[in-house]
C-alpha cells in the first residue's frame, strides 16, 4: 500500500502545486475555446480572461473552415497521418518480426543500424531531403510527405516491435507451421492478430507525432493547397503581424487540437505503454 | 521435402520482409543524413548543380561567426534550463502521484500529459498570446496590480528573450518524463518502503535512499533524451515564437540552420551547422553518460 502523508500542511502544499499545474495545463485550452468565438473588439478592449459576448461568433469556425481552407488542410493532415502511420507500422512490423524470430547473416548489424540512427539528429537530413524530394518530383505532394514521415518512424518502430515480438510465445507460430502454413501465412494470419496491442501502441504514438509535425512539412510543402494543419498554423501566425484575426486563429488552433485530444482520451493507456517501452534500453 | 528449396524459401521470405523497409529507410533517412555530412564541405547556393568544394572553410566561417557562438550558448542554456525545470517538476509529480495515495492521482496524470499531445506549433502560438504586449495574458494580469496598463514586449529584449522561451519548453515537456518516472516508481517493490517505514525513515529520506537510486536509470535516460531533443528539435518553438530574433539573440543552431539554408540559401553553411549539431549532441551524450555513470543501482 502506498503511504498517506501525515502532515496536513505538507499535504495541502502538494495538492496546491498539483492543482496549480493542472490549471496551467487546462486553462490555455479553455481560453482557446472561449477566444475562438470572440471578435477583434473583445480582444482589444476586454481582458484576455473575460467571457465571450453573446451572440457567440461561431462564424469564426465556418470562416476558417471555408475561407482559410481548413477543410483542405484537415483532409491533408488526415490522409498523411493515416497513410504514414499504416505504412510505417506495416514496414516496421515486417522487419521487426524477422529480426526477432530469424537468425541470418547481418541480422545484428541491421538491428544496430536502425537503433543507432535514432542517435543522429534529423535536422542534418533536412537540406538533402529537400533536394532529393525536388529531384524525385515529390515536393508539394502528399505521397512525398508520407514517404518521408514513414521513413522517420521506422527506427523507433523496429526497436519497439522487436522487443514486443520477442515477448510473444513461439508455440502458436510453431503450431501454424506444423499445420502447413507458409511463412507469410504465419505472419499475416497468426502473428499480426496476436500482436495487435503492440501494433496499436506504436500506431498511436506515430499518429501523435505525424499529426503534430511541423518542420519537415514546412520545408517540403510550399503549395498552399497541400499544407497540413501545423504548417498552416505557422503561416497564419506569421500573417498575424499584418492582419489581426485573433478569433479565427483560435478557431484554427481548436480544429488542430481537438482531433488529437480525442485520440489521446481514447488511447491514453496505449500512449503511456508506448512511452515506457521506448525508454527501456 | 527438398532442403535446398526450404532454405531458399526461408531466405526469400526474410529478404522480402527486410528489403522494403530498408529501401524506404535508405532513401529517405540514411541517404539524406550522409549527404548532409557531405554538403558541409561545399559552398552551394542550391540554385545550380554547381557546388564548390571548400574543404573546412564552412567550419572556419562558423568559428568566426558570432551568431553561431550565441546559438550554441542558447542551445545549452535551453538544455540546462529544461533539464533542471523538467526533471524537478516531473520527478515531483511522479512521486506525488504514486507514493502519496492521492485519490485524484489518475486524473492529474491524464491532465498533465495533455501539453505533450499538442503540436509544438500550437504551443508556440498559445504562448505568443500569453506574451503579446497589447492583448496578452501576462500584461493584462500584471495590469491588475498597477495603475497604468502594462505593455511589456516580453519577446523584444535581446538580452532576456531566451528566458521567455524556457517556460513553454518546460510546460510542453513535462508530461512525457512524468509518465516515464511513474512507471519506474511503480515497479519498485513495496517491501522496500515498508522496511524503511519500520526503521522509521522519513518520507524525504526514503525518496533519496530508495526512489532516486532505483529510478536512476530512467532519470539518466530522461536527461539524455531532453538534451538530444533540445539540440535537435527545440528550434521549432524558437522559430514559431521569435524566428531567432530580436537581432539573432534567441537563435539556436537548428533555427540558424533553417535560416541559413532555406531563407538565405547558403546550403553548404547550413549543412555545416547540422554537422556541428550532430557532433555536439554526440559529445554531450558521452559527457552526460560519464557524469551519471556510477550511481546506478541494480534491482535484485
Amino acid at each position: 500500500m502506498t503511504k498517506h502523508i501525515k502532515n496536513p500542511v505538507v499535504k495541502l502544499i502538494i495538492y496546491a502545486i498539483l492543482i496549480l499545474w493542472g490549471i496551467s495545463v487546462i486553462y490555455p485550452l479553455v481560453w482557446t475555446v472561449l477566444d475562438s468565438v470572440k471578435d477583434n473588439q473583445q480582444f482589444f478592449f476586454n481582458a484576455p480572461w473575460s467571457l465571450p459576448k453573446f451572440p457567440l461568433l461561431w462564424d469564426n469556425f465556418s470562416y476558417v473552415w471555408s475561407k482559410y481552407n481548413f477543410s483542405t488542410y484537415f483532409m491533408n493532415s488526415l490522409i498523411i497521418t493515416v497513410g504514414s502511420t499504416l505504412l510505417a507500422v506495416l514496414l516496421s512490423a515486417m522487419t521487426a518480426y524477422v529480426l526477432a524470430r530469424y537468425k541470418f547473416r547481418g541480422s545484428n548489424l541491421l538491428f544496430l543500424l536502425y537503433i543507432s540512427s535514432m542517435m543522429v539528429p534529423f535536422v542534418l537530413a533536412l537540406i538533402p531531403l529537400f533536394f532529393l524530394m525536388n529531384s524525385m518530383g515529390l515536393i508539394n505532394t502528399k505521397i512525398g510527405l508520407i514517404f518521408v514521415y514513414t521513413s522517420s518512424l521506422l527506427a523507433f518502430g523496429v526497436f519497439i516491435l522487436v522487443g514486443f515480438f520477442k515477448s510473444l510465445p513461439k508455440e502458436l507460430e510453431e503450431a501454424a507451421i506444423v499445420d502447413g502454413a507458409s511463412y507469410y501465412g504465419t505472419f499475416f494470419k497468426v502473428m499480426l492478430p496476436l500482436s495487435q496491442p503492440g501494433l496499436i501502441t506504436l500506431g498511436i504514438v506515430n499518429v501523435l507525432n505525424i499529426w503534430n509535425e511541423y518542420i519537415v512539412g514546412t520545408i517540403l510543402i510550399n503549395d498552399p493547397t497541400q499544407y497540413t494543419l501545423p504548417v498552416e498554423i505557422g503561416v497564419m501566425q506569421a500573417e498575424m503581424q499584418y492582419r489581426t484575426e485573433w478569433g479565427p486563429l483560435f478557431a484554427a488552433l481548436l480544429i488542430t487540437i481537438v482531433p488529437i485530444l480525442i485520440v489521446y482520451i481514447i488511447f491514453q493507456r496505449q500512449i503511456a505503454s508506448g512511452i515506457t517501452a521506448g525508454a527501456v534500453k | 521435402m527438398n532442403l535446398g528449396t526450404a532454405k531458399w524459401q526461408r531466405n526469400v521470405f526474410i529478404a522480402s520482409f527486410i528489403i522494403p523497409t530498408l529501401v524506404f529507410f535508405g532513401i529517405f533517412t540514411i541517404y539524406p543524413v550522409v549527404k548532409g555530412l557531405y554538403y558541409a564541405f561545399f559552398d552551394w547556393s542550391g540554385m545550380s548543380e554547381h557546388k564548390n568544394f571548400v574543404g573546412l572553410d564552412n567550419f572556419k566561417d562558423m568559428f568566426n561567426d558570432p551568431i553561431v557562438w550565441r546559438a550554441i550558448g542558447n542551445d545549452y542554456f535551453l538544455v540546462a534550463g529544461k533539464i533542471i525545470g523538467i526533471m524537478i517538476l516531473a520527478t515531483f509529480f511522479a512521486v506525488a502521484l504514486t507514493r502519496f495515495g492521492f485519490k485524484l492521482a489518475g486524473f492529474f496524470r491524464s491532465i498533465f500529459f495533455i501539453p505533450n499531445v499538442i503540436s509544438v506549433v500550437v504551443v508556440g502560438v498559445l504562448w505568443n498570446f500569453i506574451y503579446n504586449p497589447q492583448i496578452g495574458f501576462l500584461n493584462a494580469f500584471l495590469s491588475l496590480f498597477t495603475k497604468e496598463k502594462v505593455t511589456i514586449t516580453w519577446l523584444g529584449f535581446p538580452a532576456h528573450t531566451i528566458w521567455m522561451l524556457l517556460p513553454p519548453a518546460i510546460w510542453a515537456g513535462i508530461g512525457f518524463y512524468m509518465i516515464l518516472l511513474i512507471a519506474a516508481i511503480q515497479s519498485i517493490p513495496e517491501s522496500y518502503y515498508e522496511a524503511a517505514n519500520i526503521e522509521g525513515a522519513g518520507e524525504w529520506h526514503q525518496f533519496w535512499k530508495i526512489t532516486v537510486p532505483l529510478v536512476w536509470e530512467q532519470i539518466k535516460v530522461s536527461i539524455i533524451n531532453i538534451m538530444m531533443t533540445t539540440l535537435n528539435g527545440s528550434f521549432v518553438i524558437v522559430w514559431i515564437m521569435t524566428e531567432g530574433g530580436p537581432d539573432n539573440s534567441t537563435q539556436v543552431m537548428g533555427s540558424y540552420l533553417y535560416q541559413m539554408a532555406f531563407r538565405q540559401f547558403h546550403f553548404g553553411y547550413g549543412a555545416a551547422i547540422g554537422f556541428v549539431i550532430m557532433v555536439l549532441s554526440l559529445i554531450t551524450t558521452i559527457v552526460l553518460q560519464r557524469l551519471m555513470r556510477h550511481e546506478s543501482v541494480e534491482m535484485s
